[in-house]
This record gives C-alpha cells, structure tokens and sequence, in this order.
C-alpha cells in the first residue's frame, strides 16, 4: 500500500445501544485497485460505509480522501467530494426516466449555478448536453440503451441494480462505494456487473466493494479485508484471505472450519 | 413530451384560456370577480404543488403566507402610505422569510416536523391576527381597503376600482407567478426537488442538498402566495381574521390531490375548474356543496393519483407494452 492512500479511516467505532457494530477500524484503500470488503452478516461492513459516505456518525474515527478530512461531513458533501456510492436495498428515481436518473447524479458536480440553470444559460446547456452524453454512454455500458427515456419503475431488480451502478459512476468519482452490487441479481446479470466494474476501473475509478458472493470478490478484487464482530480480522490478496484459517472460522464456525482445514492438508 | 403529457398540457392550457377570456368576453361584475377568485386560487394551488407535489413537504402553511401577505400589504397602505404596487411584493417578501425561518428550523428534525409546525404556524396567525387587537383591529379587521391607483401610459393615473379592471392586474401577476414557477419545476433545479421527495438519501448521496433546495421551494411558494393574498385583500377590500380561515387550505389541498401532486398543469386546471365548480353549481342553491362533494368524490375515485398520476400511469403502461 502507498504512503498516501486514496481513502485512509482510522479507528472508527461506532455502537448502537451498547452493541458495538464497528470497533476500532482502521484501513486504506489504494488508488486505481478494487477492494473487498466482506464478513459475515453484522460484522459491520454497512455500518463502515454508512459512516465513511456521511450516512451515520461514528462514535470515534476519522476518515480521508485524497489526504482531506471527510469526519462529520453531511453526506452530500461526501459525495461532492468525490464519494459515491450505492445502497444494499435498491434505490431509484421511480417515476423519473433513465436519462433523468443519470442527469441527477452529476448535477451538484458541474458547477452549474441555480440562477444559470434557470436562465438556461450556454454553461448549463453544454453541462447538460455532456451529461446526456455520459448517460447514454453508460446505459450502453451496462445494457439499458432501450430503456434511456423510460420511467425507472419499468426495469426489473438486476436492471435497477446496473441503473444504480451506472448512476454512481456518473460524475466520474475518485471512490465508488458498491453495497452488495450483485445480491440477488442472476449469474448472466452478475457477469456484465463484473464488465462494468472492470470497464471503469480502467478508466481509473477506484472501487470499494462489500458483497456476500465471495467468488465475485475473489475474482474482481486485488485486496480484500475481512470483518467479524466489527473488527479486521484479515487483510490481504484473495488467495491469502481465503486460506486463513481465522476467516473460515469466521464464516464457517469453528468445527466445520478445522474439518475444512484437515480436508485441504 | 409523451402525448399523454401533450395532453394534459392542451387540456391545461384550454382551460386557462377559456377562464381568461371569460370576465373579458362576458358583461356585468360577476365574471370578473369570479375570475379573480380563479386567478387567485390557480397560484395558491401552484404554490402548494411547488412544496408538496414537487419537494414532498405536506405544507398547512399556505394560508398562513397568504394571509400575512394581505396583512402586510393591507397594513403598509393604510398606514403608511404606500403604494399597493410596492406594498404587496412587500407582503409576499414577509411571508417568504416568515416561511424560510420556520422551514429552517422544523426541516433540521423531519419533513413530519415541518408539516406539524406548518400547521401551528396557520393558527398561530389566525390567534394573533384576531388578538392583537392595536396592529390587527382584532375580529374588526381593517375595512375600506382603498382601490390602487395604476399609471397607464397615455391615460395618466387610473383608479383600479372595477372587478374588470383589477381582473386584468391579477391576472397579470397570475400569468407571471405561474410562468416563473413552470420555469422553476421544468429546470435542473425542479428535477432536483422531484428527486428528494422520490428518495432523499439517494438524492444526499449524489450530492443533492434536500435542505438547501427545500428551503428555496419553501420560499418561493411563500412569496407568490404572500403576493396572491396582498392583491387578493384589495379586490375584498376588506383583511379580517377570515383571512386565515382553513377553507383555503381545504381548497388548495382538493386542488393539489385532484390535480395530481407534481403535475404543473393538472394542478392549474383543478384550480380552475374547483374555483368555478361551486358557482356552475349555482342552478340548485340547496344541493350546491352536495353536490360539490360528489364532483370530489366521483374525481378521487376515477383519478386516484389525480390527473397527473393517472398520465403518469398510461405513460408506463405504454412503456411496458412497447418494451415487452
């Protein structure tokens, strides 16, 4: 990992009631690389990204991007920073069209003022025509180019997952967050998930990715961290990570967890 | 624009054609005051929309904007000389920082706080308006609003003070106040509003600030409705306590729901058809508002999501059909 990450946390800790979600998490997320983040059902992963996108306020912890302090920022402001993300339960503008949803997403980036928008002003004219551009080049990324002037209500759940990927690399973040992007969705939907992903990391987007699939993770990321009871238990390359005997305990339970280990010796 | 928006827009449009032209076109006073009260409610209603039907704020505060617009302008008349010109936008000004402080404070909670706190704003006017008897003259109110005085070219300085003639000024801020709102909700920022009240936390997270967009709503709908109700006051010639009552709120409610929350022109024509209907009714003085109860009731039943949501509806039936 480099001296001076992309995003840096340090030490977040965040408790509800007495039960402590994440307890003391530090980690860094590399430029350019896709990292995983997985774990057990609450082991904190949502929390995590809730806190480091603005959506909830760690009790302690601080967080970076680019070497500036996000700590207690709202989250639009995280994401006029230059964090998006997705949600676990599919978010969409339902009765606005595909264009529209995209449109919005870049918006609060463009500098774009109230009053130049209203006057219809040349600065909102190209701001927009570049935006329908990025959109329609990004419906086409992730297949829904039919779909460009209809209401959002009319995709299907893997359909709204991609429109929601789609929408999140919009306004051409420096860190996308992806909350389990492929739960739920069907195999053939999950491979043109992964297409996306890959797409735009080689355009230079950098990716933080919790999912419960662990072949997906495997497959698409080059360091993965895992959580359990809010803390890092491992932190590595793919094939470390899966081997470690803490992480099969972690997902597996303990008794089945050693039998897997003497089954692979 | 789909054909079932074309539509509703014709539709719209024909209708607020047909009640401009009317106080013109027919003879006597009654036309005129009945356009005026048309005018009137096509703006409160559309300042509604704005807040509820756009930005998703269920806002019992309308009437409250509207009624400290008649107060103020009523009040800098009369006691301060000034010309109603000035003295109504003076009103609309109140009301809309009125509006933003109140806002402000109630929206950092929740949009639930804000429609309670919209609600206690409405009668707390109604309390001080009838009680601080030495500024309002109490249930008394202040009668005898003088007619403004208008300078047409040519014509020199000309009284105001026939129905017909003060249609024709409130129709000409109607046509300005509903052409700055249909620019306002046909924008970027429009589309903005309409994604918060769609999904708030999608909105925050690309990077879409509800406060600051919900407060601009907030206080341009308080604005052009403090504006309606300080024009409105010198057709009445008269502000009392009435003013605050909640048959307007009642009104621009029905107007809004049947219209179809966020549709600019479905909202104008329930406007307009709402503020005439109780007249049409007229030929039966004892069935009217039974009647009146029906027309509503039978509206609510055919369009459940009003007349713009049962467009919205035919649009994506449409979708589906081409797409499967």
């Amino acid at each position: 990992m480099t001296a001076d990450p992309l995003l840096a946390v340090r030490g977040l800790t965040k408790t509800y009631y007495g039960l402590t979600a994440v307890d003391d998490l530090t980690f860094a997320v590399a430029a350019g690389t896709i990292v995983g983040l997985i774990g057990p059902n609450g082991s904190g992963k949502s929390t995590t990204i809730d806190c480091i996108s603005g959506f909830q306020r760690p009790d302690v912890g601080r967080w970076f991007l680019r070497g500036t302090e996000l700590t207690g920022r709202p989250a639009h402001a995280h994401a006029r920073a230059g964090v998006a993300r997705t949600f676990q339960t599919v978010r969409a503008y339902e009765t606005l069209t595909l264009l529209d949803n995209l449109r919005l997403a870049v918006q609060e980036h463009d500098g774009v003022t109230w009053w130049q928008s209203l006057a219809r002003s040349v600065s909102w004219r190209d701001a927009e025509a570049e935006a329908t551009a990025r959109a329609h080049e990004l419906l086409g990324v992730v297949g829904l180019t039919n779909y460009a002037g209809a209401p959002a209500e009319i995709l299907s759940y893997g359909q709204r997952k991609l429109l929601t990927i789609a929408a999140s690399m919009m306004a051409r973040p420096a860190l996308v967050v992806l909350d389990e992007p492929v739960a739920g969705v069907n195999p053939t939907m999950i491979r043109r998930v992964e297409e996306v992903i890959r797409r735009v990391n080689a355009e230079g987007v950098t990716l933080l990715i919790v999912e419960h699939n662990v072949d997906f993770i495997m497959r698409l990321c080059g360091h993965v961290i895992v959580l359990d009871a809010g803390k890092k238990l491992a932190e590595g390359e793919p094939a470390e990570v899966r081997g470690d005997p803490r992480v099969l305990a972690a997902y597996l339970g303990r008794g089945r967890a050693s039998r897997e280990a003497a089954r692979r010796d | 624009m789909t054909a079932a928006g074309r539509a509703a827009r014709a539709l719209g449009v024909s209708a607020a054609v047909l009640a401009l032209l009317g106080p013109l076109l027919l003879p006597g006073e009654y036309p005129a005051t009945l356009g005026i009260s048309i005018a009137t409610f096509a703006v409160l209603a559309t300042g509604l929309n704005l807040v509820y039907g756009y930005t998703g704020l269920l806002s019992f505060a309308q009437v409250a904007f509207f009624g400290i617009g008649a107060y103020t302008s009523a009040l800098l008349v009369v006691q301060r000389g000034w010309s109603l010109w000035v003295a109504f936008v003076a009103g609309g000004i109140v009301a809309a920082l009125l509006g933003l402080v109140v806002a402000h404070a109630s929206l950092r909670l929740s949009r639930h706080a804000f429609s309670i706190v919209s609600l206690s704003l409405a009668l707390l006017c109604l309390i001080v308006a009838r009680d601080w008897v030495s500024l309002t003259r109490g249930p008394m109110g202040l009668p005898g609003l003088p007619a403004p005085r208008l300078l047409v070219p040519g014509l020199g300085a000309v009284a105001v003070d026939r129905p017909g003639v003060f249609y024709g000024v409130v129709l000409a801020f109607a046509v300005v106040a509903l052409a700055a709102t249909h620019r306002l909700v046909h924008s970027r920022v429009g589309r903005a509003l309409v994604a918060i009240k769609l999904n708030e936390a999608l909105a925050q997270s690309h990077g879409v600030d509800p406060l600051r967009y919900r407060l601009l709503a907030i206080g341009v709908s308080a604005l052009l409705t403090g504006m309606a109700g300080g024009l409105f006051v010198f057709h009445l010639t008269i502000v009392d306590p009435s003013i605050f009552d909640f048959y307007y709120t009642e009104t621009m409610l029905i107007m809004v729901i049947t219209g179809g929350p966020g549709s600019f022109w479905g909202v104008v024509g329930a406007a307009v058809v709402i503020s005439a209907l109780p007249d049409l009714l007229r030929f039966s003085t004892d069935l009217r508002m039974v009647l009146y109860g029906i027309v509503l009731i039978a509206a609510v039943l055919a369009f459940p999501g009003g007349v713009g949501g049962w467009i919205a509806r035919r649009r994506l039936l449409r979708w589906r059909r081409a797409l499967s």
